[in-house]
């Protein structure tokens, strides 16, 4: 007599849902889970792109990148004046993306027609479907000396031929890369913004003008709460986008800005890799950015831990 | 006598078998020599040159039907490294071509095959030495072998748009800079400026090209970047910060002649629109004037004059001069890597059209003492530099070291770094890629 295996429905959907997610976790460790242990790998040797030839040197390529002076300079740019080049480019673009893209999307979803605000999110949109190195391009013909952003320059600040120097002082460049990462990615993040907001049940906010609660009362005390779980995704979002840069500073160096103030690792880890063919070293590098990406976002996750947002 | 008949019968039909299979191996292999061939022929943009090599590759595939070449182009700068990421993903194309100082390490590493010498028309390694300008072939060449032909072999002079020059109340025939003081003496003059912003420049340097434009300026002044036997780097101190506060007193923080972030001023140079007097250029610039703006190529406004020296120079250098050299992959099949050397072998022997459409002077003494290099305009000025000049540095951390040239001299024009500050920390940037090598 054969016995038949009885399982619930829960274990049931449990297999079903299982077998679904096979092909994500198979997606997952050959594009991912294999590539980040092969740098962890790569980074514990000696290896350089045109070789045939490599050896395992441990932690060799850490130590040189933490300890410069010792060691090395990595052809003049360090790992510390990447780190610093991209926390300061991550900090000087996540913290204003995240707030105006916030503001820009309460406006928005203020609007009444329609049509409007159709146009808008469109127009906000528009610059993060072109190619970064097409807007970096631009972005280069407007920063020029002779372009429209030193003459925009001259009219605010009242002067007449001034050279703001947006490509060649060395805070200016970091700005101007800075600039033209927010006018790209702004767009993307009203989006998500405009997203949470329509979640928001609007009974609440009918329940809020009854109770006679006024527009900025309603947004710092019923808006901002309910959106937390829509922020800590779009400032963690907008974090490791930023901490992952590459096309601006790249297309910025190619037509001629000095490439010191804005070395972010990204690009130090393309140039050692690809250029000075040291890949064992890129790897390293590789795999400190990405201990760095987790960590801040676990402290981003662990700030804003609270009560999950029930409507 | 039925034995006999019986043996000469098998010994008949032995002979016939065996002549038979003989033939079949034959058609076997003759057809086995007809099986396809595709070539990936990888090479960087230059409108004049592919309308001549397009041409060549259907002329070769006319005469080779069983071979198929794919060309992929790219601009020079993305050319260096798709070659670079397929090399190390143990790929690559089956022939391309690069600046040396970037084909150098695929030598040393064994990526790139050596020449095979009679599908490209020669006899040996010697009879390609013998054929090309003297010390043309030694940068392609490793334990007697020669792994790459010139494409070009590229020394900048000065180009000069005369117009610009009478606009400014110079002449230019006798106005033009002989020293890099008089450069910046032409270009105080012809300068324009909106406040500080320049609208119109005397000349500028071609940033990022150190190694061809601005290395030569330390040897003329004593330095070198690197110490005869190889172990020094960044030598003679005294040069090298005398370049340096040149550069600086150039840029836009000191006389604002110049700065790497305007346009290019070779790109600028054609368009005859008098926002650049001089840039630095090769004799491909010619080619490349007439196609973009025949106009001006056929006014007569503008000349050639040869690199500047410094008033106390200790020698004259003009502008290293570098080549492109077509190579072919190691790791293509050897019938594969023939046909790409025939093919090599075959465009090449158009050199004088290559001259004379493209303006690249692939460096064979028959291209030199043709008429055609004779009669190109301002031949004799890059001739004679040619023979004065040396070919650029090529290490294995060439391309490591022109980006540490581009920190150092950027420091000193942009961020307000001592030329002596520069110098310092050039010269253990380059000492240590120097020592990894």
């Amino acid at each position: 007599m054969s016995k038949t295996k009885h399982y619930s429905i829960e274990r049931k959907q449990a297999r079903w849902g299982f077998l679904f997610t096979v092909p994500c976790l198979l997606f997952f460790a050959i594009f991912s889970f294999y590539p980040i242990i092969n740098a962890f790998f790569t980074s514990l040797t000696n290896r350089d792109v045109l070789k045939k030839s490599w050896k395992f040197i441990g932690f060799e390529n850490y130590a040189y990148l933490f300890f410069p002076d010792k060691y090395g300079t990595n052809g003049g740019f360090t790992l510390w004046n990447s780190l610093r080049a991209s926390l300061t480019f991550t900090m000087g673009t996540f913290i204003p993306m995240v707030v105006i893209s916030l503001i820009l999307a309460v406006l928005l979803s203020q609007l009444r027609s329609t049509r409007q605000k159709g146009f808008f999110q469109i127009s906000y949109y528009m610059p993060a479907v072109l190619s970064s190195v097409v807007a970096a391009s631009i972005w280069m013909i407007l920063f020029d000396p002779r372009g429209l952003v030193n003459q925009l320059s001259n009219w605010m600040m009242h002067t007449e031929g001034r050279d703001f120097q947006w490509l060649t002082d060395n805070t200016m460049l970091q700005v101007s890369t800075m600039i033209v990462y927010f006018w790209k990615y702004i767009g993307y993040f009203v989006i998500l913004f405009i997203t949470g907001l329509a979640s928001i049940p609007p009974t609440i906010y009918e329940a809020a003008i009854v109770d006679g609660s006024t527009r900025w009362h309603t947004f710092w005390k019923i808006t901002l709460p309910l959106l937390k779980p829509t922020i800590v995704l779009v400032s963690i979002m907008a974090m490791l986008q930023c901490l992952k840069t590459f096309s601006t500073q790249y297309m910025f160096v190619q037509n001629g800005a000095a490439r010191q103030p804005i070395d972010v690792i990204t690009m130090n880890i393309y140039f050692t890799g690809i250029r000075m063919r040291k890949i064992g070293r890129a790897s390293a590098m590789s795999i400190v950015l990405f201990v760095i990406m987790l960590l801040l976002t676990y402290v981003q996750f662990a700030l804003s831990k609270t009560d999950e947002v029930d409507y | 006598m039925k034995k006999k008949v019986f043996a000469l019968l098998v010994s008949l039909l032995a002979v016939g078998s065996m002549a038979f299979a003989q033939g079949s191996q034959e058609a076997a292999s003759k057809k086995e020599d007809n099986s396809p061939i595709t070539i990936e022929f990888w090479t960087h943009e230059d409108a004049n040159r592919q309308a001549l090599e397009d041409r060549y590759i259907k002329e070769f595939q006319e005469t080779h039907p069983n071979v198929t070449v794919n060309v992929t182009r790219q601009s020079a700068e993305k050319l260096i490294e798709l070659v670079g990421t397929a090399f190390a993903a143990g790929q690559g194309p089956t022939m391309f071509n690069l600046s040396i100082n970037d084909e150098r390490p695929l030598i040393d590493n064994e990526l790139v095959a050596p020449m095979d010498y009679a599908a490209a028309g020669y006899k040996d390694a010697k009879d390609v030495v013998d054929k090309y300008a003297a010390g043309s072939i030694d940068p392609v060449m490793k334990d007697g072998e020669v792994y790459g032909l010139p494409l070009e072999l590229t020394q900048w002079a000065i180009f000069l748009n005369k117009k610009v020059f009478r606009d400014a109340g110079l002449d230019p025939e006798k106005d033009y800079p002989k020293t890099w003081e008089d450069m910046v003496e032409v270009s105080k003059k012809i300068v324009k400026r909106d406040g500080d912003v320049l609208t119109r420049r005397g000349y500028d340097f071609r940033y990022k090209y150190y190694l061809e434009n601005n290395i030569p300026m330390v040897e003329q002044l004593g330095g070198a970047l690197v110490s005869e036997d190889g172990k020094e780097a960044v030598v003679g101190k005294d040069a090298w910060i005398k370049f340096f506060q040149f550069m600086k007193d150039w840029g836009p923080n000191g006389q604002n002649l110049g700065s790497p972030t305007y346009t290019a001023a070779r790109k600028l140079f054609n368009k005859d629109n008098g926002d650049i007097a001089m840039c630095s250029t090769g004799l491909y610039q010619e080619a490349r004037i007439l196609h973009d703006n025949p106009d001006f190529y056929n006014s007569g406004e503008w000349m050639v004059v040869p690199y500047p020296k410094f008033k106390d120079a200790v020698k004259y250098v003009p502008s290293n001069y570098y080549g492109h050299y077509y190579m072919v992959n190691a790791s293509a099949d050897e019938r594969t890597r023939k046909a790409a050397w025939e093919l090599i072998g075959y465009m090449l022997s158009h050199g004088d059209e290559y001259l004379d459409k493209v303006g690249l002077v692939q460096p064979s003494k028959a291209l030199f003492e043709s008429e055609t290099f004779k009669k190109a305009p301002y031949s004799d000025v890059f001739q004679s530099q040619l023979e004065q000049g040396h070919i650029v540095y090529y290490g294995a951390n060439s391309t490591a070291i022109q980006s540490a040239l581009d920190t150092a001299v950027k420091s000193v024009m942009l961020q307000g770094v001592s030329p002596e500050d520069a110098y310092k920390q050039l010269k253990q940037t380059v000492q240590e890629l120097i020592d990894e090598q």
